[in-house]
């Protein structure tokens, strides 16, 4: 009956005549919009995944060819690892310090504000600037690791020319850029927990770590599952912060999935292969997606 | 004990996040030998030179600009159609729950990454001669921001009760005047949240303002930096200049909406 209710209410506010056509009509903008600039490009990338291109021309159809040459490909296994071990390593530090970040903001304290408004500048300044901010810093010359390192009498300090080191370089960026968004996100679900648990914990004389093992951690594991799912998905992705710091190299160390593909469409004109591999990482990332979604039931249903 | 070390983590957390930032800053202020050869920590004969240069050699108020008028129109577009078509999935009941499966088809096409049509985004603006223009950098956006807006709006109109739309009505107002009336004030708030995000997303896009531009006369401002960065020699003086500029306003845009921002920001998760 509770479910009733609603569909009825809708039908009478629904009315007749001029305005059946209504919702029509609102819908078809935005309807529009979808069909002719992501649904039609989505439908034309994956044909186009089936195409062999030379210098930016089809030449012929070859079915699953692309994708079959994607998964023998040494240099897109290569940027599969990096790009897996860049998120990898990234998002579990992020997801670690946004947590304890988070713990250590819960109660009010004098000074937080602050700290709040300071931590929304990484994540909103463009990425593009973000990775000007960290050439500043690795660069060999003009760099602040660098010029603090010569201020103390040590020596200029060699980050983005080794293939290690640029990576872990890259990982601190985006550490750097989206640790307050975990720990804003982080923040959020910690203050909407219940407080009876933690007052009853509190009555039986369990110590913080306890009542961190037993109460805090597992309620909060829906709002730690969607924010490690969303910041994972989004740093699948990453092209712009790679692209100014790295270009991909040296070598091919940081060349993550999206740095590789734009190559190929746009340096090298193989313009079919780069599709097939823009709708892999296209399923990975549903993929991903899905299953977050699936998880995330079972987590709620316990 | 505590209150140290409060003080202590908050210090460090402070120097961690704007230390890069004043370096970036200082950077800009200082002429280029002092940048690459002395290493200075701090400028010693601060100037805007590099910022005059930046405006005067490089067209950077071309991309600024372009950025924000794209920015804009985009975003405008985009609310609207997108609130509409929320208003239409939150408030009505159609033949074949056609509502709900346009509802659940631009969720879907919102968890696609956007890569996946870069290159036929790219082909289709070759093809109907809007690389490189304004337009064809609006309707991608436009786009790319529309599932978005539907997303955030239908949750915002849901949350609106329809009994007092109903009354509205009972007492005498047409459709559209108690929307207008009722539901739109009401739904300021979630406008405010969903206009603040796509602003944010859209002005500090990238990958797509790379492929669809090429000459500083449509380059959006992240678009414009990148040309300043040489693969072997770098003007830093012109490149940290650029990123000052380039982050101010939507450092300040987001420090003058940090409410409505950050309730953007973890709504969805939370809930």
């Amino acid at each position: 009956m509770t479910t009733m209710a609603p569909t009825i209410r809708r039908e009478r506010l629904q009315g007749a005549g001029l305005d059946g056509a209504l919702p029509y009509l609102l819908l078809a903008p935005a309807v529009l919009v979808a069909l002719a600039v992501l649904i039609y490009p989505l439908w034309d990338g994956i044909r186009t995944s089936t195409q062999f291109y030379r210098y930016g021309r089809p030449l012929r159809d070859v079915g699953f060819g692309n994708y079959i040459q994607l998964w023998t490909d040494p240099e897109f296994l290569n940027s599969l690892w990096v790009t897996v071990s860049f998120v990898t390593l990234a998002v579990a530090i992020e997801a670690v310090l946004g947590l304890g970040l988070a713990l250590f903001c819960v109660r009010e304290f004098r000074g937080i504000r602050l700290l709040r408004t300071i931590l929304i500048i990484p994540m909103v300044i463009t990425p593009v600037v973000v990775a000007i901010v960290f050439r500043l810093i690795y660069a060999s010359d003009a760099g602040m690791l660098t010029a603090f390192s010569e201020a103390l009498g040590g020596a200029p300090v060699q980050i983005l020319g080794q293939a290690g080191p640029a990576f872990l370089a890259l990982v601190a960026l985006d550490v750097w850029e989206w640790t307050p968004l975990m720990f804003l996100i982080i923040l959020a679900g910690l203050q909407s927990l219940p407080v009876e648990p933690f007052e009853a914990a509190r009555v039986d004389g369990a110590g913080p770590w306890r009542t961190f093992v037993d109460h805090t951690l597992p309620m909060l594991r829906p709002v730690l599952a969607v924010a490690i799912v969303l910041r994972t998905i989004d740093a699948f992705g990453t092209f712009d912060q790679v692209f100014v710091l790295t270009g991909g190299g040296p070598g091919q160390s940081t060349l993550v999935l999206s740095i590789f593909g734009y190559n190929t469409a746009f340096k090298f004109q193989e313009t079919g292969y780069a599709a097939a591999l823009f709708v892999t990482m296209g399923l990975i990332v549903l993929a991903l997606a899905l299953g977050a979604v699936r998880l995330l039931r079972r987590v709620e249903a316990n | 004990m505590l209150r140290l070390a409060r003080a202590a983590v908050t210090t460090v957390i402070l120097v961690v996040v704007l230390l890069p930032i004043y370096w970036m800053v200082s950077t800009s202020l200082k002429p280029n030998r002092e940048i690459t050869q002395d290493g200075t920590l701090y400028p010693h004969a601060p100037s805007f030179d590099n910022y005059a240069h930046l405006f005067s050699q490089k067209q950077f108020g071309n991309f600024l600009l372009n950025s924000v008028a794209i920015t804009v129109v985009s975003v405008a577009l985009a609310l609207t159609a997108g609130s509409l078509a929320a208003y239409a999935i939150a408030r009505f009941r159609l033949r074949f729950g056609l509502e709900r499966w346009i509802g659940l088809s631009l969720l879907t096409l919102r968890i696609v990454p956007p890569v996946v049509i870069l290159i036929p985004i790219y082909l289709l603006m070759l093809r109907l001669g809007l690389l490189d223009t304004w337009l064809g950098l609006i309707i991608t956006y436009t786009a790319l921001n529309i599932t978005f807006c539907v997303w955030m709006m239908e949750s915002f109109f849901r949350e609106i009760p329809l009994d007092l739309e109903e009354a509205a009505m009972v007492d005498g107002d047409s459709r559209f005047t108690a929307f207008r009336r009722i539901v739109l004030p009401l739904a300021a708030p979630g406008l405010a949240a969903t206009a603040i995000f796509a602003v944010i997303v859209t002005f500090n896009e990238f990958l797509f303002a790379l492929v669809l531009t090429a000459t500083p006369r449509s380059m959006t401002m992240p678009r414009g930096t990148a040309t300043l960065i040489g693969r072997i020699d770098t003007d830093w003086a012109s490149m940290s200049a650029a990123g000052v500029v380039g982050a101010l306003p939507i450092v300040i845009f987001a420090l003058l909406v940090q409410r409505h921002l950050v309730r953007g920001l973890t709504m969805g998760a939370v809930k």
